[in-house]
């Protein structure tokens, strides 16, 4: 399982192995991450699952489609370049050792 | 002390509005979650319907649009094809239509924008409290939860001071519609179908459209184009406008939605306050810090919006049952916020619960409250403007809960209260 990591502040990392098939937002919630509470359960409805990848992770992941990239300027914490909804982002052994910064 | 027990036998009828009288019917839902989470109620109102209880079904079944649709209905009552055409709002409708209205509006309510309103909804706050707190006896839902929703909806929209009274009393009239305190149309009892075109069924809606309408117009002569209502009427990119109807019916949504499920927030907060002196001073003492938790603990423990309904697009299976196409599925999100599986302790009110995934806001599929920011932050101001004030409060009287399977509150809290 690929290991993801969301950094939620200057000095806390959670770290977790995540199943294959779920997306970041699902992986978030069931890992207690906080501030990405997927309130609309992905649909798209609430932007309440920002995250930004670090560094080259961004092109990895690839850019947000015409409805995330809406809803991303609803986000809490204001979005930047390289933010993202992970409920758009579907968990791949590609995204092994992903680095999210949880805004906020 | 506990809070409030609930009576029921265990067996309500869930159809009923009496059922709720007495208030929610615990007992009946810890029943279903327990031995029956899936389980049909037959009505002789209409059609009968199956109640899913537990939080993770709830979860699961509202964000399948696919599965169990919106777009028929909402409440448990039965339209038809006509009469969902000229009532529905966007929460009458699956995604991608729904996404599409909802856009329009999204900015507004958005987190970052409502946040902007912090400081007017804390001057609304100290007014209300200031009025209220003249006198040491009043009934708190009259005089301070009923009082600031609609005042800070009324901000929003941009609607004159002198309106916000009468729209209060007509937004009772449409979404209470099954209580006959607040209207004379009450739903299950009337005896034409006069109002089957309205929105939510009620005269009111009649009433609320000529107002927005009119309202419009004005702002139009004037040139003012500030305000939401004036962002959903402008046309999206591919130039289709939202229509008269559609409008109507979605300047009522604003005024139901905004008016009573903050007010029923703030009227439990206040009720538990008064059964457990502790959590007054509790906030009383604590550190900022608590805010971030008390506010969705206590619309947890409200959950005033009690269900949302569904329609089964096709056969499916579940605990063993067959749920049939066309059939009407009921969430019942007070049940799921009561859930034993999913919160420890749940009938205990925990200011410090987290994590704390109530659905009580609908979450977990697109149909999530659109006003949740703001419904936050009014709880969260009221409550720090409240506490600041009051050094004790306790109940003057039995309070009363609204004639309601759909919105559960207290409609009447008599309170007396020593000043700080």
């Amino acid at each position: 399982m690929p290991k993801i990591m969301w950094k939620v502040s200057d000095n806390e990392t959670i770290t977790a192995q995540v199943p294959v098939g779920i997306t970041l937002m699902e992986a978030a919630v069931q890992n207690d991450v906080p501030r990405v509470l997927g309130e609309c359960g992905g649909c798209l409805s609430c932007a309440t699952c920002h995250v930004r990848p670090v560094g080259q992770w961004y092109d990895r992941v690839g850019e947000p489609k015409d409805l995330e990239d809406d809803m991303l300027d609803f986000t809490e914490v204001e979005r930047e370049d390289d933010s993202r909804l992970s409920c758009q982002i579907t968990v791949t052994e590609d995204l092994d050792g992903l680095v999210l910064v949880v805004p906020g | 002390m506990t809070i409030w027990n609930p009576t029921d036998d265990g067996h309500a009828d869930l159809s009923s509005h009496d059922s709720f009288v007495a208030g929610v019917p615990h007992n009946t839902f810890t029943r279903m979650r327990r031995e029956s989470p899936l389980e049909w109620t037959e009505w002789k109102g209409g059609e009968g319907f199956w109640n899913v209880t537990r939080h993770k079904d709830i979860l699961a079944l509202n964000r399948n649009y696919a599965l169990l649709s919106s777009a028929q209905g909402i409440r448990m009552e039965d339209q038809t094809y006509e009469e969902y055409l000229a009532r529905r709002t966007f929460q009458e409708t699956d995604p991608p239509e729904h996404t599409r209205v909802r856009m329009k509006v999204a900015r507004a309510f958005s987190g970052p924008v409502i946040a902007r309103f912090e400081s007017q909804i804390r001057q609304l706050c100290r007014d209300i409290l200031e009025r209220a707190l003249a006198k040491s006896e009043f009934d708190a839902t009259r005089e301070i939860a009923r009082q600031l929703p609609m005042r800070m909806l009324g901000r929003i929209l941009g609607l004159p001071d002198a309106d916000l009274e009468w729209l209060v009393s007509k937004g009772d009239e449409l979404i209470a519609n099954t209580d006959p305190e607040f209207t004379d149309h009450v739903l299950d009892r009337m005896s034409s179908d006069e109002y089957r075109m309205m929105p939510f069924n009620s005269p009111a809606g009649a009433e609320l459209y000529a107002y927005a309408r009119q309202l419009m117009e004005e702002k139009n002569r004037a040139g003012d184009t500030g305000g939401i209502l004036h962002m959903v009427l402008q046309p999206d990119e591919s130039g289709s406008a939202i229509s008269d109807r559609e409008f109507r019916n979605f300047f009522c949504l604003l005024v139901a939605a905004g008016n009573d499920t903050t007010r029923y927030s703030i009227a439990a907060a206040l009720h538990a306050m008064c059964r457990k002196p502790e959590l007054l001073q509790q906030l009383k003492r604590a550190d900022d810090g608590i805010w971030s938790t008390a506010t969705d603990e206590f619309v947890r423990w409200a959950s005033p919006t009690m269900y949302f309904r569904r329609t089964a697009t096709e056969d499916f299976e579940m605990h063993g049952k067959e749920v049939r196409a066309n059939q009407k599925v009921l969430l019942w999100f007070v049940s799921g916020n009561r859930d034993e599986r999913q919160f420890d302790d749940p009938f205990n009110l925990d200011l410090r619960r987290s994590p704390n995934r109530h659905v009580a806001f609908g979450q977990g599929g697109p149909h999530v409250c659109l006003g949740i920011w703001l419904a936050r932050l009014e709880l969260k101001v009221l409550l720090q403007e409240f506490t600041k004030r009051v050094a004790a409060i306790e109940a003057n009287g039995p309070h009363r809960f609204l004639r309601s399977n759909f919105i559960g509150g207290i409609k009447s809290l008599p309170v007396r209260i020593s000043r700080a």
